[in-house]
Protein backbone atom coordinates (compact mmCIF):
# COMPACT_ATOMS: atom_id res chain seq x y z
CA UNK A 1 0.00 0.00 0.00
CA UNK A 2 1.82 3.15 -1.14
CA UNK A 3 1.40 6.27 0.10
CA UNK A 4 -1.81 7.90 -1.48
CA UNK A 5 -1.20 11.04 -3.53
CA UNK A 6 -4.21 12.49 -3.93
CA UNK A 7 -4.17 14.56 -0.89
CA UNK A 8 -1.63 17.21 0.17
CA UNK A 9 -1.14 15.95 3.62
CA UNK A 10 2.72 14.97 4.37
CA UNK A 11 4.21 14.41 7.93
CA UNK A 12 7.39 15.02 8.39
CA UNK A 13 9.34 13.43 11.32
CA UNK A 14 12.65 14.22 14.08
CA UNK A 15 15.44 11.54 14.27
CA UNK A 16 14.78 11.98 17.70
CA UNK A 17 10.97 11.35 17.83
CA UNK A 18 11.85 8.65 14.99
CA UNK A 19 13.88 6.78 17.93
CA UNK A 20 12.05 8.24 20.55
CA UNK A 21 8.56 5.94 18.81
CA UNK A 22 10.71 3.07 18.16
CA UNK A 23 12.00 2.67 21.82
CA UNK A 24 8.97 3.08 23.32
CA UNK A 25 7.24 0.66 21.12
CA UNK A 26 10.35 -1.77 21.68
CA UNK A 27 9.98 -1.17 25.66
CA UNK A 28 6.12 -1.94 25.68
CA UNK A 29 6.41 -5.31 23.89
CA UNK A 30 4.19 -7.27 23.17
CA UNK A 31 1.80 -4.83 24.62
CA UNK A 32 1.26 -1.91 22.90
CA UNK A 33 2.36 1.76 23.48
CA UNK A 34 0.98 5.15 22.70
CA UNK A 35 1.56 9.07 22.34
CA UNK A 36 1.37 12.45 21.04
CA UNK A 37 3.23 14.22 18.13
CA UNK A 38 4.33 17.81 19.45
CA UNK A 39 5.40 19.98 16.62
CA UNK A 40 4.07 22.46 13.91
CA UNK A 41 1.84 23.26 10.92
CA UNK A 42 2.43 24.41 8.42
CA UNK A 43 -0.18 24.34 5.86
CA UNK A 44 -0.87 20.92 4.87
CA UNK A 45 2.88 19.76 6.13
CA UNK A 46 3.58 18.90 9.73
CA UNK A 47 7.02 18.75 11.48
CA UNK A 48 7.37 16.72 14.65
CA UNK A 49 9.54 17.92 16.58
CA UNK A 50 9.07 16.09 19.96
CA UNK A 51 7.50 12.42 20.43
CA UNK A 52 6.03 12.29 23.97
CA UNK A 53 5.40 8.60 25.28
CA UNK A 54 1.69 8.21 27.16
CA UNK A 55 0.82 5.62 29.46
CA UNK A 56 -1.33 2.54 27.66
CA UNK A 57 -4.35 2.96 29.86
CA UNK A 58 -6.69 0.92 28.29
CA UNK A 59 -9.07 -0.71 30.71
CA UNK A 60 -12.06 -0.72 28.35
CA UNK A 61 -13.31 2.28 28.94
CA UNK A 62 -14.72 2.61 25.40
CA UNK A 63 -16.36 0.18 23.11
CA UNK A 64 -14.28 -0.60 19.99
CA UNK A 65 -15.52 -4.38 19.41
CA UNK A 66 -17.73 -6.77 20.92
CA UNK A 67 -14.31 -8.84 21.61
CA UNK A 68 -13.21 -6.34 23.77
CA UNK A 69 -10.75 -7.29 26.55
CA UNK A 70 -10.52 -4.70 29.13
CA UNK A 71 -6.92 -6.77 30.52
CA UNK A 72 -5.54 -7.14 27.47
CA UNK A 73 -3.29 -4.40 26.29
CA UNK A 74 -1.36 -6.27 24.01
CA UNK A 75 -4.65 -5.27 21.55
CA UNK A 76 -5.71 -2.25 22.91
CA UNK A 77 -4.82 1.45 23.89
CA UNK A 78 -6.41 4.37 25.44
CA UNK A 79 -4.99 7.67 25.37
CA UNK A 80 -6.26 8.95 28.77
CA UNK A 81 -7.78 12.26 27.99
CA UNK A 82 -6.00 13.97 30.70
CA UNK A 83 -2.56 12.77 29.33
CA UNK A 84 -3.82 14.50 26.50
CA UNK A 85 -4.57 17.64 28.77
CA UNK A 86 -1.32 17.72 29.83
CA UNK A 87 0.68 17.51 26.62
CA UNK A 88 -1.62 20.36 25.29
CA UNK A 89 -0.39 22.55 28.09
CA UNK A 90 3.27 21.28 27.65
CA UNK A 91 2.79 21.93 23.51
CA UNK A 92 1.36 25.30 24.21
CA UNK A 93 3.95 26.51 26.56
CA UNK A 94 6.56 25.74 24.04
CA UNK A 95 4.74 27.05 20.86
CA UNK A 96 4.16 24.07 19.54
CA UNK A 97 0.85 22.33 18.71
CA UNK A 98 -0.26 18.25 18.90
CA UNK A 99 -0.58 17.48 15.80
CA UNK A 100 -1.03 13.75 16.33
CA UNK A 101 -0.59 10.58 18.05
CA UNK A 102 1.21 7.30 17.71
CA UNK A 103 0.67 4.31 18.35
CA UNK A 104 2.20 0.38 18.11
CA UNK A 105 1.26 -2.65 16.42
CA UNK A 106 3.15 -5.53 18.01
CA UNK A 107 4.38 -8.52 15.74
CA UNK A 108 1.48 -7.11 12.93
CA UNK A 109 2.03 -4.46 9.96
CA UNK A 110 1.91 -0.49 10.62
CA UNK A 111 -1.47 -0.79 9.15
CA UNK A 112 -4.78 0.53 10.62
CA UNK A 113 -7.12 -1.99 12.25
CA UNK A 114 -10.75 -1.82 12.41
CA UNK A 115 -10.13 -0.96 16.13
CA UNK A 116 -8.12 1.89 15.15
CA UNK A 117 -10.72 3.72 13.47
CA UNK A 118 -13.52 3.27 15.43
CA UNK A 119 -11.38 4.63 18.26
CA UNK A 120 -10.12 7.02 16.12
CA UNK A 121 -13.73 9.01 15.79
CA UNK A 122 -12.97 12.00 18.62
CA UNK A 123 -10.61 13.20 16.10
CA UNK A 124 -12.88 13.82 13.12
CA UNK A 125 -12.45 12.42 10.01
CA UNK A 126 -10.81 14.84 7.24
CA UNK A 127 -8.83 16.49 9.36
CA UNK A 128 -4.54 16.52 9.01
CA UNK A 129 -4.58 14.88 12.72
CA UNK A 130 -1.60 11.89 12.05
CA UNK A 131 -2.02 8.29 13.32
CA UNK A 132 1.80 7.39 13.54
CA UNK A 133 1.41 3.08 13.61
CA UNK A 134 5.16 1.69 14.89
CA UNK A 135 5.07 -1.96 14.05
CA UNK A 136 7.05 -4.42 16.03
CA UNK A 137 8.41 -7.83 15.32
CA UNK A 138 9.67 -9.91 18.01
CA UNK A 139 10.38 -7.24 19.85
CA UNK A 140 12.75 -5.21 17.73
CA UNK A 141 11.01 -1.94 15.83
CA UNK A 142 9.83 -2.54 12.03
CA UNK A 143 7.88 -0.58 9.87
CA UNK A 144 6.44 2.92 10.15
CA UNK A 145 3.36 4.83 8.67
CA UNK A 146 1.62 7.77 8.82
CA UNK A 147 -2.14 7.42 8.91
CA UNK A 148 -5.00 10.42 8.43
CA UNK A 149 -8.98 9.81 8.73
CA UNK A 150 -10.74 10.62 5.96
CA UNK A 151 -14.15 10.43 4.39
CA UNK A 152 -16.17 11.51 7.76
CA UNK A 153 -14.38 9.01 9.16
CA UNK A 154 -15.01 6.36 7.04
CA UNK A 155 -11.66 4.80 6.15
CA UNK A 156 -7.92 5.61 7.23
CA UNK A 157 -5.80 6.98 3.94
CA UNK A 158 -1.81 6.65 3.97
CA UNK A 159 0.10 9.93 3.55
CA UNK A 160 3.90 10.85 3.14
CA UNK A 161 6.32 10.48 6.07
CA UNK A 162 9.57 11.80 5.68
CA UNK A 163 12.41 11.35 8.23
CA UNK A 164 14.67 14.03 8.86
CA UNK B 1 -15.33 35.52 30.06
CA UNK B 2 -14.00 31.50 29.98
CA UNK B 3 -11.58 30.34 27.79
CA UNK B 4 -12.32 27.51 25.14
CA UNK B 5 -9.58 25.45 24.01
CA UNK B 6 -9.77 23.74 20.56
CA UNK B 7 -7.82 20.55 19.97
CA UNK B 8 -5.22 21.08 17.29
CA UNK B 9 -7.63 17.93 15.35
CA UNK B 10 -11.01 20.34 14.96
CA UNK B 11 -9.41 23.52 13.94
CA UNK B 12 -9.89 23.64 10.73
CA UNK B 13 -13.75 23.73 11.68
CA UNK B 14 -12.97 26.93 13.90
CA UNK B 15 -11.00 29.32 11.38
CA UNK B 16 -7.97 27.65 12.69
CA UNK B 17 -8.46 29.12 16.30
CA UNK B 18 -6.96 27.12 19.28
CA UNK B 19 -9.45 29.02 21.65
CA UNK B 20 -11.79 31.00 21.90
CA UNK B 21 -12.99 33.54 24.31
CA UNK B 22 -16.81 33.46 25.34
CA UNK B 23 -19.74 35.13 27.73
CA UNK B 24 -21.40 31.67 29.75
CA UNK B 25 -22.77 30.44 32.84
CA UNK B 26 -22.36 27.22 32.44
CA UNK B 27 -20.36 24.44 29.74
CA UNK B 28 -23.50 23.79 28.10
CA UNK B 29 -24.14 27.50 27.29
CA UNK B 30 -20.12 27.91 26.59
CA UNK B 31 -20.41 25.05 23.98
CA UNK B 32 -23.73 26.05 22.61
CA UNK B 33 -21.76 29.45 21.90
CA UNK B 34 -19.14 28.09 20.33
CA UNK B 35 -20.74 25.94 17.96
CA UNK B 36 -23.08 29.06 16.96
CA UNK B 37 -19.46 31.07 16.13
CA UNK B 38 -18.68 28.21 14.28
CA UNK B 39 -21.35 25.66 13.03
CA UNK B 40 -19.55 23.49 11.38
CA UNK B 41 -17.80 22.20 14.82
CA UNK B 42 -21.49 20.96 15.81
CA UNK B 43 -21.58 17.83 14.13
CA UNK B 44 -18.27 16.54 15.37
CA UNK B 45 -18.93 17.81 19.28
CA UNK B 46 -22.63 16.72 19.60
CA UNK B 47 -24.71 13.44 18.24
CA UNK B 48 -27.79 14.04 15.95
CA UNK B 49 -29.89 13.77 19.18
CA UNK B 50 -27.97 16.95 20.53
CA UNK B 51 -25.47 14.80 23.04
CA UNK B 52 -22.21 15.11 23.64
CA UNK B 53 -20.40 12.20 21.47
CA UNK B 54 -19.16 9.44 23.38
CA UNK B 55 -15.78 10.55 22.43
CA UNK B 56 -15.85 14.45 23.04
CA UNK B 57 -14.37 15.21 26.55
CA UNK B 58 -15.37 18.00 27.84
CA UNK B 59 -12.88 19.40 31.04
CA UNK B 60 -13.23 22.57 33.38
CA UNK B 61 -9.19 23.01 34.35
CA UNK B 62 -8.69 19.91 35.55
CA UNK B 63 -11.89 18.14 36.24
CA UNK B 64 -13.90 15.83 33.68
CA UNK B 65 -17.61 17.56 33.14
CA UNK B 66 -18.83 14.06 33.13
CA UNK B 67 -17.79 13.65 37.30
CA UNK B 68 -19.22 17.67 37.79
CA UNK B 69 -22.31 18.29 36.60
CA UNK B 70 -22.48 17.70 32.78
CA UNK B 71 -23.17 20.49 30.29
CA UNK B 72 -25.09 22.22 33.49
CA UNK B 73 -21.52 23.00 35.30
CA UNK B 74 -20.72 26.05 36.23
CA UNK B 75 -18.17 28.49 34.41
CA UNK B 76 -16.46 31.46 35.78
CA UNK B 77 -14.42 34.25 33.69
CA UNK B 78 -11.19 33.08 33.80
CA UNK B 79 -11.86 29.48 33.84
CA UNK B 80 -10.05 27.94 31.18
CA UNK B 81 -12.37 24.57 29.48
CA UNK B 82 -11.05 22.64 27.16
CA UNK B 83 -12.43 19.87 24.21
CA UNK B 84 -10.40 16.93 24.16
CA UNK B 85 -10.49 13.92 21.80
CA UNK B 86 -10.26 10.44 23.52
CA UNK B 87 -7.91 8.24 21.29
CA UNK B 88 -8.42 4.62 21.57
CA UNK B 89 -7.30 1.52 19.21
CA UNK B 90 -5.80 -1.97 18.63
CA UNK B 91 -5.28 -4.56 16.35
CA UNK B 92 -7.54 -7.59 16.21
CA UNK B 93 -11.26 -7.98 16.36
Amino acid sequence: MGAHKGHPYMLTLSADAAETIARHAEATYPDECVGLLLGGLDGDVKTVVRALAVENRWAGQVSLADTDNAESRRDRFYLDPRDYLRADREARAAGMDIVGCYHSHPDDPATPSERDRVGAQGVGGGTGFAFVIQSVRDGRAAEVASWLLVAEGARFEQEELALV
Amino acid sequence: MATITIPTALRQYADGSASVALEADTVGALLRGLVEQHPTLGKHLFSEQGKLRSFVNIYVGDEDIRYLEGEETPVAGGDVVSIIPAIAGGMYV
